[in-house]
């Protein structure tokens, strides 16, 4: 692992190698929500995405009126947890698909009203996002974003850790293996699936903001389907059931495209130029990925 | 609006929505038989029209015999995916069957995108009724919509006579009902596994077939198979009949939206409608006219 890491900033340059670790940082923020629903909770969410984009909207929008990071950091992480709440109501009574289903709507809800909302997104066009401004402090160099990203990933890691900790985080396990019998046992399972997805999404939303920083730009199709889909990629990569996995995971689908796009140069001039082939290649590893390791990257199983 | 204008706009919408019905139909009855969910329904449907195209333009077959090779070929394909990846999924676990089947979606689709052939140029299947339309007193319906509304009735047909009246039919239902007691009466459920993946994958091909006349045929076609998914809860998520009625209701209020609603909101209605009846009917439309959960 050093001496990957090594290797990528000898390769690379310092500059390049601490924007990809704030990108790190930042999905893995995402991740630990993920990990929190689908691998705490045993939950199915397809609408990660949305509720990602939820709190880089937030975020842009406020930063563009001048409210101050103190302020809409916390407001757009409420924005994702609200949203999560919202996604997860319609199938509070049901599990498994229906969960799913739920979130999938709600995902392709929130990006067409991205489009649609013009007077405050300015539509498909997007928003460009100013840097992130901590009182007089202004984090616009690659080192002031992964330290920001870093000092970010710890608390949520440490509020994940004390909520796995605590009877919520209990109550989730037990809905996870089993729901009637986490029921019988006088857990209210209603109640515990809308705290994931709450908690869960406020994970979403912080991670979104932060996220729009770094990126500098955001615009609906960022945060589409495909987007859910890579953050549950990210969290069944790394192992969806520990909080590391989240790390781990989120390693992985930051460097996979620039690792896919690598190979993609060395193939034969033929195949290089079509467009195509990093989809394929990226489908490709997460299917061997899903069947060599099905238990995830810091998975027992 | 006339009452002309009325019926062309129901038409196209039920013909839209025979496709999102077979899509859903394709996904409900994988889902019924082996548990999976399937994200790669639109996928297999771009990939069907595109193997009929490539049998009839480059390979030079009559249209026919190339929409009813390429149907086969792909049901064929399915056979060959749920035997070689999908099966190592079996259990109750569907996440992995949905990353699986979402990561072959995108094989297939990023495949299919770096053919030149395919993604550089647009592709019509010239099925001989596309283009044309039939006057019926004031109003004018478009061939094309009359042929898929036909196509999907023909099917829905051919598919119950399969699942009432043949030994294959039988035990794919008891399989979907209930495996261990299916496998105690010795029907071989990891064959109606095979057979639910290898239907579906034929289902989601002839829906390509069909949709080929109505949009263009390209790597990003599969797109409409999201909304299969609000169709198949609309019709209670286990039920074939309901997944295709599901379908149909879908495309008509998708019409009747794009009618009235302002520009956009088309593409939202399904899905607020499957939050809907997720929120009132838990268990979709039917199962909450008979009053169980």
């Amino acid at each position: 692992m050093t001496a990957l890491a090594a290797l990528a900033l000898w390769g690379l340059g310092v500059d390049y190698a601490l924007a990809q670790a704030a990108f790190v940082a930042t999905w893995a923020i995402a991740g630990l929500g993920v990990v929190l629903i689908v691998g705490q909770c045993g939950q199915v969410s397809l609408g990660q995405g949305a509720l990602l984009g939820l709190g880089a909207y937030a975020q842009a929008v406020l930063a563009l009126r001048g409210v101050p990071a103190p302020l809409s950091l916390p407001l757009a992480l409420a924005l994702g947890a609200a949203g999560g709440w919202l996604a997860s109501l319609p199938a509070r009574r049901l599990g498994g698909l229906y969960f799913a289903m739920s979130t999938l709507a709600f995902a392709l809800v929130v990006e067409e009203a991205l489009v649609r909302w013009e007077s405050l997104t300015r539509g498909a066009a997007g928003l460009a996002v100013p840097p992130l401004m901590l009182g007089g402090w202004v984090a616009d160099t690659s080192l002031a974003q992964a330290l920001v990203a870093c000092v970010a990933l710890g608390l949520a890691w440490l509020a994940c850790r004390r909520w796995l900790a605590s009877r919520l985080g209990r109550a989730w396990r037990a809905v996870r293996e089993d729901e009637i019998a986490a029921a019988a046992a006088g857990i209210d399972v209603a109640r515990a699936k809308t705290l994931a997805f709450v908690l869960g999404g406020g994970l979403s939303g912080l991670a979104g903001a932060l996220y729009a920083h770094w990126i500098g730009f955001v615009s609906p199709e960022q945060f589409g389907l495909m987007l859910s889909f890579e953050l549950l990629m990210l969290a069944f990569i790394g192992g969806a059931r520990h909080l590391s996995g989240a790390l781990w995971g989120a390693l992985v689908v930051v460097a996979l495209p620039q690792g896919v796009s690598l190979a993609v140069e060395h193939l034969p001039a033929g195949l290089a130029g079509a467009a195509g082939i990093e989809t394929a290649l990226f489908g490709a590893v997460l299917v061997v990925l899903v069947l060599l390791r099905p238990g995830g990257l810091v998975g027992s199983r | 609006m006339t009452a002309e204008t009325l019926i062309q706009v129901l038409a196209s919408g039920v013909a839209t929505g025979c496709v999102y019905g077979l899509v859903a139909l394709s996904f409900v009855l994988i889902y019924k038989a082996t548990g999976a969910v399937s994200f790669m329904q639109g996928e297999l449907l771009m990939l069907g029209a595109f193997v009929v195209l490539a049998l009839h333009e480059a390979a030079g077959l009559p249209l026919a015999a190339a929409v009813v090779l390429g149907i086969a070929a792909l049901a064929a394909f399915g056979a060959l995916l749920e035997r070689t990846v999908l099966r190592r999924t079996l259990g109750p676990a569907h996440l992995t069957a949905l990353l699986l089947t979402f990561g072959l979606g995108m094989v297939m689709r990023g495949t299919v995108g770096a053919v030149p052939a395919a993604s550089h140029a647009m592709h019509r299947l010239p099925l001989p009724f596309a283009g044309e339309s039939v006057q019926w007193g004031g109003v004018a319906l478009a061939a094309e919509h009359l042929a898929v509304i036909a196509a999907t009735g023909l099917l829905a047909g051919a598919l119950t006579l399969f699942f009432r009246r043949t030994r294959a039919g039988l035990a794919l239902r008891a399989c979907s009902e209930n495996s261990d007691i299916a496998a105690l009466m010795g029907v071989s459920v990891a064959g109606m596994h095979t057979l639910a993946w290898s239907l579906g994958a034929g289902l989601a091909a002839v829906a390509g077939v069909l949709l080929a006349p109505v949009t263009f045929v390209h790597p990003n076609m599969g797109l409409v198979a999201l909304k299969a998914f609000p169709a198949a809860v609309l019709g209670g998520m286990a039920s074939l009949p309901g997944a295709l009625a599901g379908g149909v209701f879908l495309g008509v209020v998708e019409a009747l939206a794009g009618l009235v609603l302002p520009e956009g909101a088309k593409d939202v209605v399904p899905y607020l409608l499957m939050m809907a009846v997720l929120l009132l009917f838990p268990g979709g439309f039917a199962a909450g006219l008979r009053g169980r959960p």
